[in-house]
């Protein structure tokens, strides 16, 4: 989103000096200077209120009610206001360029330079901020103001500043002031954000940022130190860079100038001055740049004529294309549309490429590395540490030798070298090499490579009961991972070795449940080495992964090597691009290399040659996503171009965590209750889906249909009472016996036990577990676990696993069968009335439903199914799970049945 | 087990507190067409039990042998793919679901779901029902486009798939569907019929009850069924033998609104606001439902508030209850 800002912001400056000429007669001939306050605050308030009403449809009545109260505060503004204002009144005169040149400047109407009201307490502090040029102290309030105590004055002023600011910012550059100041407001609101902010340019946005030729500052490195007198850092960069010169950030001794506009005797200006290297000030780039440049009308022309044959030149009118061309128009309308349609235009475009046009693959497919050697950024040894490529090349050739001969010769020795495992887990970002160098050193050594990656399931391998899952991703792994591969021809060497890479491991853990224990118990057992990828080490999911496997951190190529080889790439495809531009692509892409070439492909396919400001503008509107936090959201309503965002950009801000930015708006007050508030709020999302889990339980009992807020509001008192009281008040084998029993029927594990006094803790309230010993508590697990080997299983995620500490999750669907002691109790009742019926009945109708609850036991016999599905644990250690029916299981189901059949048969007797 | 869950009646001729109503059904079903169906009431009045007697009527004991699934739903919504996921629980002849749990993408649930059961009409052996049925429940708490893809659903497919809503508010549901439903208001039980049930559990279970106990509970439950039969439990397992002025327990997060409303009333400052505040979240974190908390601290500062501020705070709190919605 701050890119989106900034454009924004780049964009309205170059409409603002675009627009300037056409509005600078609008604007009211400055007022007779300080001869009373009240005309110039009249004519603020008008040329105020004419900016608000202008670029805010959305003007309320309460921003210009604000700007009454900031009147009064202006009345109250000592002298040195008005000293303020009159040099600032003096500068336009200083700023205006000689009539010589045509250019155009904006005519600084001292009327905007209405420095906001400040309540800060250090108003003694308000340094001048730095000398002008010309000399004149100008006093700008851009120290950061206090936060302050006042909820609706706080918001009362941002309101008025903003429109302030924003006309100011349209117009191309009045109120600087009131952005210096609202610039500071931004950064002293609150000591978490924006540190070390620096002082802002005093004449923001007053001065026009020439344009020259694309290369007029090529070969020329800038150093940039303190602030500069109207542009900001990012500004004055993006000006270099789009004139083809470089920024470095510390001075040496190839740095060609040091742009400062004052002296503050840092570090870099002491270095400069010891090599030599000479000053330059802004107007003196601004200089460079004009005296190289050919006529602005020019330059627009040229760049007209090329957007207006690009127009004619597809005639394979694809849609997003058309779109890209629209955006080198629309350029200084800066839509935000255009990023979207810029962001549509690039799947369809990728699939279009793909499908083949003019390449038939795409670049990233074309140029992948073929050779080891070719993969960049991981290779120099120069960084200290080992190459991770040639790394993983050796871990691969050595592990037949390390595993599995030395399985052969004993087997206490696995494990011998301390270094060596039989998984590797390669991480790093997105786009870095990791899945080719997988590949390619696995061929280079001549393994065969299998891979799997996020798109198949690779879930716990046949987790159900009952049901085999044959076939499935995961069972084949398995097998795989377990056998060797015996060839015909018994010669060893000639084997077709096989590597298995699993790709995206951290993706695993979303819909595979149990996956990374599954994969670690492979890893345990298996024959064949293991490549593991993914893009977070430190990820929760992987932590036990790491253990067993050799981690090797991929690193992000540096600026220098991308920009090499997409130079290379863009010389094999005809692409002309300059050396800035491509350094600027390899920064914005954040080290992923995959996606500087589809940027680089797509910018291609629109134009043959690029430039900077083209690689910025696509990247910008298309950067990688960032995570606004509430913090950095509120900043960024608040800051210096906070009025500037359109509404929707700022309810896009502002719901972009509802709960807190409207808390972190209402003041500083409202901050020490944050982490209260932040730590309840994330309980309950925690005890919801914990409530969610015994709901299910409870449903899948099938005794009682509730919903989940019932299931709180009504039951769980009740419930905590038949829970904890047995135990708290019987012995302790009669309790732990009941509570069980009481669970069973419920189907509650014993997370839901915990979950069930954990939501019914007040404060205040006396815990219930309180009075309960520790060996009720734990005769209570003891039994409850003994319990669960025979226990019926309704619903998947009761199942326990040995290897597991938790049980998968329910995604996998539940199957129920009917209790089977609620089947004897019903048939105990049912029996009498049913006996004429079921006679009847005897063909079984409902073949599918299987058993039936009514029906006499002796058809289940015959039927020949049991009915309850009962979990045989395996013990062993491999971590599989054996779901077997057991034998019991039938015994269990012929006991109920002989009681009835005994009944029944006594029943007939009688009859 | 739960006496509630215990003693609840399966067959529609056992249920005690709405006979008129359970015969009314019994008659409608036995003609084999019935139309769609929706039932509404004050919760805990005995609707879901109704409709799953009526199920058991309908189909046969064949309906208790239920499934519970988590389905994930993959729909195409035009210009994406939306993934929802949601918990069923099904029979061969009906299906049950909360379409509300989607949250705002609910009529896609709702249009997906009986789009999937329409099609697989069952094959009736008998003769007998030649269609599914679909129960949901919480309809009140559909949105607006959820409602209305359901009214044209229910039109179309009304051959093959039957629905029974149910809802606690029949405000919240729109005319159309309204009117394409046979409604059934489920009374709150009447305090006799409460009576009649308990004494009938205190049979079963043996209990001697002392006069007058059940009366006490029926008029404590505010005619709420379920939480009657609940209190009865807490009052058993609290003490017993049971005796004539037994107090009767309230529910652990009632008593603590109630100790929030008396903190209230003692004192009004902001540190009593900040402790109050956190008790308030503490009772939310509990994953105790909002509007509730609200409706419960109302009643408790209407007792101890005088008439002037009554009519406000009811003023406001109705008006906060209806923003969290």
């Amino acid at each position: 989103m701050s890119s989106d800002i900034r454009k924004w912001f780049m964009k309205q400056h170059d409409k603002g000096s675009g627009s300037v000429s056409k509005t600078a007669t609008a604007v009211p001939d400055k007022p007779s200077p300080l001869s009373s306050q009240k005309p110039v605050q009249t004519t603020q308030e008008n040329s105020g209120r004419r900016k608000t009403s202008k670029y805010f449809a959305t003007s309320t009545a309460k921003e210009v009610n604000s700007e009454e109260t900031v009147k009064e505060k202006v009345e109250a503004k000592t002298p040195p206001k008005r000293k303020t204002r009159k040099s600032i009144e003096d500068l336009p005169d200083d700023i205006k360029p000689s009539p010589a040149k045509k250019l155009h400047r904006n005519d600084d109407d001292d009327d905007d330079d209405f420095v906001p009201p400040s309540k800060d307490k250090r108003s003694a502090a308000v340094k001048p901020t730095k000398k002008m040029k010309t000399g004149s102290g100008i006093q700008i309030i851009s120290s950061s103001h206090e936060v302050d105590d006042h909820l609706e004055d706080e918001t009362d002023e941002k309101d008025s500043e903003t429109p302030l600011k924003a006309g100011g910012r349209g117009k191309g550059g009045r109120g600087s002031g009131a952005t210096a100041g609202g610039r500071g407001r931004g950064g002293g609101r609150g000591g978490y954000m924006n540190f070390g902010e620096r002082k802002d340019p005093p004449h923001k946005g007053e001065k026009e940022v020439p344009e020259g030729s694309p290369e007029c500052l090529n070969s020329l490195t800038f150093v940039i130190s303190g602030t500069l007198d109207s542009l900001e850092r990012e500004e004055a960069e993006d000006l270099i860079k789009r004139h083809g010169g470089r920024v470095t950030s510390a001075v040496s001794k190839k740095t060609s100038f040091l742009l400062a506009d004052e002296d503050v005797g840092g570090r870099k200006s002491s270095k400069a001055n010891e090599l030599g290297i000479p000053f330059l000030t802004e107007d003196g780039l601004f200089d460079m740049i004009r005296k190289s440049k050919p006529a602005k009308a020019q330059m627009q022309e040229e760049k007209k004529k090329r957007s207006s044959e690009k127009i004619d030149k597809p005639i394979i009118n694809r849609s997003p294309r058309k779109v890209e061309v629209k955006d080198d128009k629309a350029v200084s309308i800066g839509r935000k549309d255009a990023a979207k349609n810029v962001k549509s235009g690039i799947s369809p475009d990728k699939r279009k490429s793909q499908s083949g046009d003019r390449s038939s693959l795409t670049w990233t497919e074309k140029y992948r590395p073929k050779l080891p050697n070719d993969i960049i950024g991981n290779q120099q040894l120069e960084l200290g540490y080992y190459e991770q490529v040639k790394q993983l090349h050796d871990w691969l050739m050595t592990w037949d030798e390390h595993f599995l001969h030395a399985g052969k010769k004993g087997k206490g020795k696995k494990q011998s070298d301390s270094g060596s495992k039989k998984a590797v887990l390669l991480s790093g970002s997105p786009g870095i090499g990791k899945s080719t160098s997988a590949k390619l050193v696995s061929q280079m050594i001549g393994f065969q490579a299998i891979e799997v990656n996020a798109s198949d399931s690779r879930g716990k391998a046949d987790a159900k009961i009952g049901k085999g899952i044959g076939g499935s991703t995961s069972n084949s792994i398995k097998e795989l991972v377990s056998n060797e591969i015996v060839n015909s021809s018994s010669d060893w060497s000639k084997r077709q070795k096989s590597v298995l890479i699993m790709d995206e491991v951290d993706g695993m853990s979303a819909g595979d449940r149990g996956g990374v224990a599954d994969l670690i118990a492979s890893i345990k057992i298996s024959k064949i080495p293991i490549i593991c990828i993914c893009n977070d080490r430190y990820s929760q999911k992987l932590k036990s992964l790491v253990n067993y496997c050799l981690p090797l951190n991929y690193r992000k190529p540096t600026k220098q090597q991308m920009a090499k080889r997409l130079k290379q790439i863009a010389d094999a495809e005809g692409l002309q691009i300059n050396e800035v531009a491509l350094e600027e692509l390899a920064e914005r892409v954040n080290g992923d290399m995959r996606m500087a070439i589809n940027q680089l492909q797509y910018m291609s396919i629109s134009k043959s040659a690029i430039n900077y400001d083209d690689v910025r503008q696509r990247l910008l509107s298309s950067a990688k996503d960032e995570d606004i936090s509430p913090f950095t959201a509120v900043d960024k309503l608040f800051g210096f171009n906070g009025g500037k965002l359109r509404m929707d950009e700022r309810i896009d801000l502002s719901m972009s965590d509802p709960d807190l930015v409207p808390l972190i708006v209402q003041g500083e007050r409202n901050f020490n209750r944050f982490g209260g508030w932040l730590g309840k709020n994330s309980t309950m999302g925690k005890n919801l889906r914990l409530l969610e889990d015994v709901h299910v339980h409870f449903l899948a009992s099938q005794e009682a249909k509730l919903d989940r807020a019932t299931l709180r509001v009504d039951y769980f008192t009740l419930l905590l009472k038949q829970l904890t009281d047995p135990l708290q008040m019987m012995p302790k084998e009669v309790a732990v016996q009941k509570v069980v029993e009481f669970m069973d029927a419920y189907s509650l594990t014993q997370e839901d036990f915990d979950t069930i006094v954990e939501l019914s803790k007040f404060k205040g309230h006396p815990n219930p577990m309180d009075n309960i010993q520790p060996a009720v508590k734990s005769a209570l697990t003891k039994a409850y676990k003994q319990g669960s080997s025979s226990r019926v299983v309704r619903s998947a995620d009761l199942i326990t696993l040995p290897g597991l500490k938790k049980a998968p999750k329910k995604r996998i669907a539940a199957i129920l069968e009917p209790v089977e002691n609620g089947v004897s109790e019903e048939n105990g009742e049912a029996l009498a009335e049913n006996e004429e019926e079921n006679s009847d009945s005897e063909d079984a109708d409902d073949l599918g439903l299987g058993t039936n609850a009514d029906q006499k036991p002796q058809l289940d016999i015959l039927s020949n199914k049991p009915k309850g599905v009962q979990v045989q644990l395996d013990l062993k250690k491999n971590g599989k799970s054996n779901a077997k029916k057991t034998p019991a299981s039938k015994s269990r189901a012929s006991e109920p049945a002989d009681k009835g059949a005994q009944m029944s048969g006594s029943r007939k007797r009688k009859k | 087990m739960l006496w509630v869950d215990k003693y609840r009646p399966r067959a529609l001729d056992k249920i005690i507190a709405h006979e008129e109503i359970a015969q009314n059904l019994k008659k409608l079903v036995s003609e084999h067409d019935c139309p769609h169906l929706l039932f509404y009431g004050p919760t805990g009045s005995g609707k879901k039990t109704l409709v799953m007697a009526l199920l058991k009527q309908m189909f046969g004991p064949g309906v208790e042998k239920v499934k519970l699934e988590n389905k994930m739903w993959k729909i195409d919504a035009g210009t994406r793919m939306i993934e929802l996921e949601l918990t069923t629980l099904s029979s061969t002849h009906h299906v049950e679901m909360n379409p509300s749990d989607a949250g705002f993408q609910d009529r896609h649930i709702v249009q997906e779901i009986i789009k999937e059961m329409a099609r697989n009409r069952p094959v009736d052996t008998k003769g007998k029902k030649g269609f599914k049925v679909l129960v949901l429940n919480e309809v009140d708490k559909l949105s607006r486009e959820g409602q209305h893809s359901l009214r044209r659903t229910m039109e179309k497919y009304s051959a093959s798939c039957r629905l029974i809503l149910c809802c606690n508010s029949s405000s919240k549901v729109t005319e159309a569907v309204r009117s394409r439903c046979l409604n059934i208001r489920v009374n709150a039980p009447t305090e006799e019929q409460i009576i009649k049930v308990l004494e009938f559990i205190g049979k079963k279970e043996n209990l001697q009850l002392p006069p007058g106990f059940t009366a006490r509970i029926a008029a404590q439950s505010n005619r709420n069924l379920r939480r009657a039969i609940l209190s009865f439990e807490t009052c058993r397992v609290q003490q017993y033998p049971f005796t004539v002025n037994q107090a009767l327990p309230p529910l652990d997060w009632e008593q603590y609104v109630s100790e929030i409303a008396s903190d209230i009333m003692k004192e009004q400052s902001p540190k009593r606001l900040f402790s109050v505040r956190g008790k308030i979240y503490e009772l939310l974190g509990n994953c105790i439902p909002p509007e509730i908390i609200l409706k419960k601290l109302l009643s408790e500062l209407l007792k101890k508030l005088d008439s002037e501020l009554k009519h406000e705070v009811c003023h406001w709190a109705a008006y906060y209850c209806r923003t969290i919605q």
